[in-house]
């Protein structure tokens, strides 16, 4: 299905609390997002990816413009759409395990039996086994982070929204998050929006890298990537380095051009 | 073994702990004997601690204090669980509804800087001499102060917690019940412990102006025959049931919520 997300016209401006400066933040935007697709928001800071990855999530209202998700209208937030966000959203009261299984509570389409092995499995994919029992502020916030991932995949939602999930980790533990994902989505294929600075990690897993301009978001350029390098090439290290290496200056030089607009408009 | 003892913020021991702390009592108590036998004051002003010690155990022997004792600690935790059982539930709504909180807010504002001794004889009038007048004053001095403690560590819990809970399916009932209470809960904890440091204080006013018993009473009167040792004894008797009651309310925190610890 091509169109299983629908963001159509989509516009949201943000005004100072005296309500005299107003901040438009995306204008009328428009895009689709295919079924099981990855697709990565990059653009640079500021510019409004935050802003209508939220509005996808319910959790913003746009100011005009609709989302539709299966062809269902969207209103607010709901199960059908997983968020993870940048800071850690781990609950301290709860274990591990029991931060994980906080996923499958609301869900009535499973057994309270198979909310046990749905934890069990997620708790494993991330690792975490062995801190089943811990409580997450006894983790490392790489930890914390992956406990925050499994939670919302054991809460099985439509569509993962990812912002700059990865931000604060070291880079080791980065790109092991990065090859899970890529995991899961082989296993998986859900249909994901990722937020990230990290051209790199951008190529690496998308389907397809979208460019925003400065604030207000607009779309710069849309690139599939899968048509450049595949998906297994680049899951296998074996991708062609030349083609990486030119999509990738090409891409910075995209932002660059961008974030000196954002320069001069302060 | 000294280096530890000026660890920049870190926790000491227990055992460490506890050492400083009586010592700290200790400390106090010599300078107050030894200030005692320089004679500088004269000891009706100022007894030695043994003379308030036989002071305290007198006012047990002679003036059945432990009834008077039972009556105030009644008196507070009566209060006490008054103001919480209503502060909690208009606290919640308060955070958790904009127009609860723009209702409540400016009043409880006001009624919050009223001085609650100034406040005494009008609540004398309403309510009599009884029971009632001195829970009134009780209440006075710790709901509307709580309400808003309740009312700002909910606010407090991040909004990831709920967002994360309304993106996981969550009702608005389900993330009150499931994130925002157990995530507040160790604040508001703490918040209960400081209300009822204000009890005592506002137990002492409540006796002192219009009460025939109570730890408060006992010292108002002995006043009046400068009983300093027997007044000395009565307050530090408030100072060790506060001091209990404290460590009672620590206690039952670091165990209830001993994932906090690192
Ligand atoms: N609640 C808000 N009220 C007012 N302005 C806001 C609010 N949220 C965001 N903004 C403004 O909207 C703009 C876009 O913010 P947003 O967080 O969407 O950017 P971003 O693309 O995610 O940036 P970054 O890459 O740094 O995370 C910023 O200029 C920000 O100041
Ligand atoms: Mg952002």
């Amino acid at each position: 299905m091509d169109n299983f997300i629908q963001i159509k016209d989509v516009a949201k401006t943000y005004w100072s609390n005296d309500g005299k400066i107003e901040t438009k933040v995306v204008l009328p935007l428009s895009m689709t997002i295919g079924e099981g697709e990855m697709v990565m928001f990059l653009g640079p800071s500021g510019c409004g990816k935050t802003t209508l990855m939220r509005i996808v999530g319910g959790l913003e209202t746009p100011d005009q413009g609709t989302i539709h998700l299966h062809g269902d209208l969207l209103t607010g937030p709901d199960r059908r759409r997983g968020m993870v966000f940048q800071s850690y959203s781990s609950y301290p009261w709860l274990t591990v395990r029991d931060n994980i299984k906080f996923g499958t509570r609301y869900r009535k389409d499973i057994s309270a039996q198979e909310k046990e092995e749905v934890t069990d499995h997620y708790l494993n994919m991330v690792g975490l086994k062995r801190y089943a029992d811990f409580y997450t502020n006894r983790i490392s916030g790489g930890m914390r982070q992956r406990v925050a991932i499994a939670r919302t995949l054991a809460s099985s939602p439509d569509v993962l929204l990812m912002d700059e999930p990865f931000g604060a980790l070291d880079a080791q533990t980065r790109e092991y998050l990065q090859f899970q994902l890529m995991d899961i989505n082989k296993a998986e294929k859900k249909t994901t929006i990722f937020v990230t600075h990290d051209v790199e990690e951008a190529i690496l897993l998308a389907n397809r890298i979208v460019i925003f301009s400065s604030r207000p978001a607009r779309v710069v350029r849309e690139i599939k990537v899968d048509d450049i390098l595949s998906i297994e090439d680049r899951r296998n290290g074996t991708a062609d380095m030349d083609r990486f290496f030119k999509l990738r200056a090409e891409i910075l030089e995209l932002i660059r051009a961008e974030y000196a607009h954002t320069l001069e408009e302060a | 073994m000294f280096k530890s003892l000026f660890a920049f913020r870190k926790p000491l021991n227990r055992r460490t702990d506890l050492v400083l702390g009586i010592t700290g009592f200790i400390l106090f108590l010599t300078m107050w004997e030894i200030t005692v036998r320089s004679g500088v004051i004269r000891p009706e002003f100022l007894p030695s601690p043994v003379a308030v010690v036989q002071a305290f155990v007198n006012l047990f022997v002679e003036r059945n204090f432990a009834s008077d004792i039972v009556i105030s600690v009644s008196r507070v935790w009566f209060a006490f669980l008054l103001s919480v059982i209503i502060a909690i539930p208009l606290g919640l709504l308060m955070s958790t509804y904009r127009f609860a909180g723009a209702i409540l807010e400016p009043f409880v504002d006001f009624v919050r800087y009223l001085p609650v001794p100034a406040l005494v004889p009008l609540l004398v009038i309403w309510f009599g001499v009884g029971e009632t007048s001195k829970i009134a004053v009780l209440w006075m001095g710790t709901f509307f102060q709580l309400i808003l403690m309740i009312s700002d560590d909910t606010k407090r819990v991040p909004v990831e917690f709920v967002e994360s809970g309304q993106t996981l399916g969550a009702s608005n009932g389900q993330i009150m019940r499931h994130i925002i209470i157990p995530a507040a809960l160790p604040n508001m904890i703490d918040s209960l412990r400081i209300t009822m440091g204000w009890c005592w204080t506002y137990l002492i006013v409540a006796e002192i102006v219009a009460a025939n018993s109570g730890i408060g009473h006992v010292i108002w009167s002995l006043r009046r025959f400068v009983k300093t040792p027997e007044v000395m004894a009565g307050i530090i008797t408030i100072g060790i049931i506060g001091l209990l009651t404290d460590q009672a309310f620590r206690y039952a925190h670091t165990r209830l919520f001993s994932y906090l610890r690192r």
